[in-house]
């Protein structure tokens, strides 16, 4: 569960999020959609506790994340927007680091490490060091690293950015797997067919600013558009006029 | 006790990325073998040059002018004559021969007749490497001509030392001992450098390198306070450090006890004990250096950017080290608790053969540490920063 209330952002003179308030339940999947430099991954950065916001509280599972990041890191699973590995590691040795960091040892870890292996289908790349990889296989990597405490709340930024066709695919499974499990999935994203087709629910933010907040259908109905891009563009304010 | 666990693990996972690092290792191996061997070599050659002072092999050009003379030098200790090439002073040009004596034709003549006799020493004063010899040859030129005088003073009635107003009485303070000390300075020097370079691979790469990967904010997120992060980097730093040390020190020691310092009159003698004293003495500052450059590195975006910062930094513990070359830091244990210095001060003294308290060592031990763990409180702050965290 992640309640974000009044969230602002300066940077220098520049306002990168104004106000930006909106839930997210467990069980569901609720995309973070809007233009880029909208102020998706600054929200983000936030919500994961690495950002001072200027005014508002962020509530992850009742920890509040402004006062006590720490206590609030270990309910969330982040895919940030830097994804960066340690070249000489393996994938299994970056699961256990960050799984030790998290506290968990031992036959927990080992059984832990496994089941992500298999989940991402990185069972082959296993013991191989991490420098040669593709960008879909490190995407797997930093997200087997970010789901090793078995997070309630998983939190993606970009997750298909420079992905292809087939791993899109994987992380997209990989998602409603998450929401089967019960857990509260919010993903930002710039691309509308991977909105439409994963949300239970579309935050739309647009200039720092939440424009629309409801289901994919409602949306639909508020602009009078019956396709979900057109929607999107009206209600970013990105709408100019029709080539004529 | 989970921080200390964390710890741990934070420790663990940098020592092992860091050994993986080829490339760095063997860069780090390079230096630490190529210091200790420059010196050893340099002594060696120091030693070879002392030694090619005192047994000299003196061409000699018309030698049989002068056979009183030529018996005379033959008889001098470590000296051998053979004969001259056939052009002397092109010889000494084309640096076959450091330097030759031509005996002038009418030399016997001219002493029976007690007129100079002319002897002609050809060298080439641009050569350092010939002028030990040279000086020996024309001290032993000297010392015959002072005898001969001497002879025809007495043959004539007269006392020497007539002919003497004034008598030098050379008194060298200097033991042998005190001359090896500061050839040792460049122990310390060695071992500072070793401190330095060891663990600078992985603080760079475990700051400026995460930064740099992207890696830093994906670790930032896990819940593991600040200070435990930077204290587990540090830490594997200074493992690297310290056995760069002990391998330094080590691999130093032995070349230094295969110089010929017997050729140089000196007796080497560097025991156990001293090696343990330097040791007590350096290893906290390996603590201090790891932190010194993972601060500077954390404000780096990049690996290179970083070595920028090192470069300059790397002449911080060179600096002492050169002024002690210059002015001698021993006899000087109230410096302490000043970090670097205080340990290049304290380590003359080791090789001085005039051990300092134990209370010295704890002294610049502690405040040594102390600077390293404000070091590692700052780096903790600057792991808050978003300008940090985020700025790539």
């Amino acid at each position: 569960m992640i309640e974000i209330q009044g969230l602002r952002k300066k940077f220098g003179e520049v306002e990168a999020v104004r106000d930006v308030s909106f839930s997210a339940f467990d069980g569901t999947v609720v995309g973070l959609l809007g233009p880029n430099g909208a102020g998706k991954t600054t929200t983000l950065r936030m919500l994961s506790g690495l950002m001072r916001p200027d005014a508002g509280t962020i509530r992850v599972d009742n920890a509040d994340v402004v006062a006590d990041p720490i206590g609030a890191q270990t309910h969330m699973g982040l895919l940030p927007d830097s994804r960066g590995l340690y070249p000489r590691l393996t994938p299994v040795e970056h699961i256990e680091y960050f799984g030790r960091l998290h506290g968990i040892d031992g036959d927990a870890l080992t059984t832990q490490v496994k089941a992500l292996m298999e989940r991402l289908g990185l069972n082959e790349l296993a013991n191989r060091r991490v420098s040669g990889f593709s960008q879909g296989e490190r995407t797997k990597v930093a997200l087997a690293r970010a789901l090793v405490h078995r997070p309630r709340n998983v939190i993606l930024d970009e997750p298909t950015n420079g992905l292809d066709v087939m791993s899109t695919r994987a992380m997209r499974d990989l998602i409603r797997g998450l929401r089967r499990d019960g857990c509260c999935v919010l993903f930002s994203s710039h691309i509308m067919q991977e909105v439409s087709a994963l949300c239970d629910r579309i935050v739309v933010i647009a200039q720092g600013k939440v424009v629309a907040d409801g289901t994919p259908d409602e949306l639909r109905s508020l602009t009078g558009r019956d396709n979900l891009e057109d929607a999107f563009v009206a209600l970013s304010g990105l709408e100019v006029e029709e080539i004529s | 006790m989970s921080s200390l666990r964390t710890l741990w693990v934070v420790w663990t996972k940098e020592l092992r990325d860091g050994k993986r690092d080829r490339r760095a290792i063997f860069s780090l191996l390079i230096g630490v073998v190529l210091t200790p061997a420059i010196f050893g070599g340099m002594f060696t050659v120091m030693a070879g040059r002392e030694k090619n002072a005192q047994e000299i092999k003196l061409p000699v050009a018309g030698a049989q002018n002068a056979p009183a003379f030529v018996d005379w030098l033959k008889q001098q200790s470590g000296v051998e004559i053979v004969p001259a090439p056939a052009d002397p002073e092109q010889a000494v040009r084309d640096r076959i021969e450091d330097v030759v004596l031509v005996i002038d034709k009418d030399f016997s003549k001219d002493i029976a007749r007690a007129i100079p006799a002319p002897v002609k020493l050809i060298s080439d004063s641009t050569r350092d490497t010939a002028r030990p010899k040279v000086a020996r040859v024309r001290s032993l030129v000297t010392l015959y001509s002072s005898q001969m005088a001497a002879l025809r003073l007495i043959a004539r009635g007269v006392a020497p030392s007539i002919a003497l107003p004034i008598r030098v009485e050379e008194l060298e303070v200097s033991s042998a001992q005190q001359r090896l000390a500061t050839l040792l300075g460049i122990l310390p020097l060695t071992l500072v450098l070793a401190a330095l370079t060891g663990g600078m691979q992985i603080a760079i790469d475990t700051t400026a390198g995460e930064r740099e990967r992207g890696s830093l904010e994906p670790l930032l997120l896990s819940p593991v306070p600040r200070v435990v992060l930077a204290a587990g980097k540090w830490l594997a730093a200074a493992t690297f450090g310290c056995g760069s040390v002990l391998f330094s020190m080590l691999l130093t020691v032995n070349v230094l006890r295969r110089v010929p310092w017997q050729d140089m009159g000196i007796r080497f003698r560097v025991t156990d004990g001293e090696l343990m004293s330097l040791l007590a003495l350096l290893l906290p500052l390996v603590f201090l250096l790891s932190a010194v450059v993972m601060f500077a590195s954390t404000f780096a975006r990049s690996f290179k950017e970083a070595q920028g910062y090192i470069g300059v930094l790397i002449l911080l513990p060179m600096v002492p080290g050169l002024i002690s070359t210059l002015y001698p830091l021993s006899n000087r244990p109230w410096l302490a608790p000043i970090p670097i210095l205080g340990q290049y001060a304290l380590a003359a003294d080791v090789l001085g053969g005039k051990p300092p308290a134990a209370s010295f060592y704890v002294l610049a031990g502690v405040t040594t540490l102390a600077c390293a763990l404000a070091l590692l409180a700052l780096i903790s702050q600057l792991l808050k920063r978003e300008a940090i965290i985020f700025g790539r």
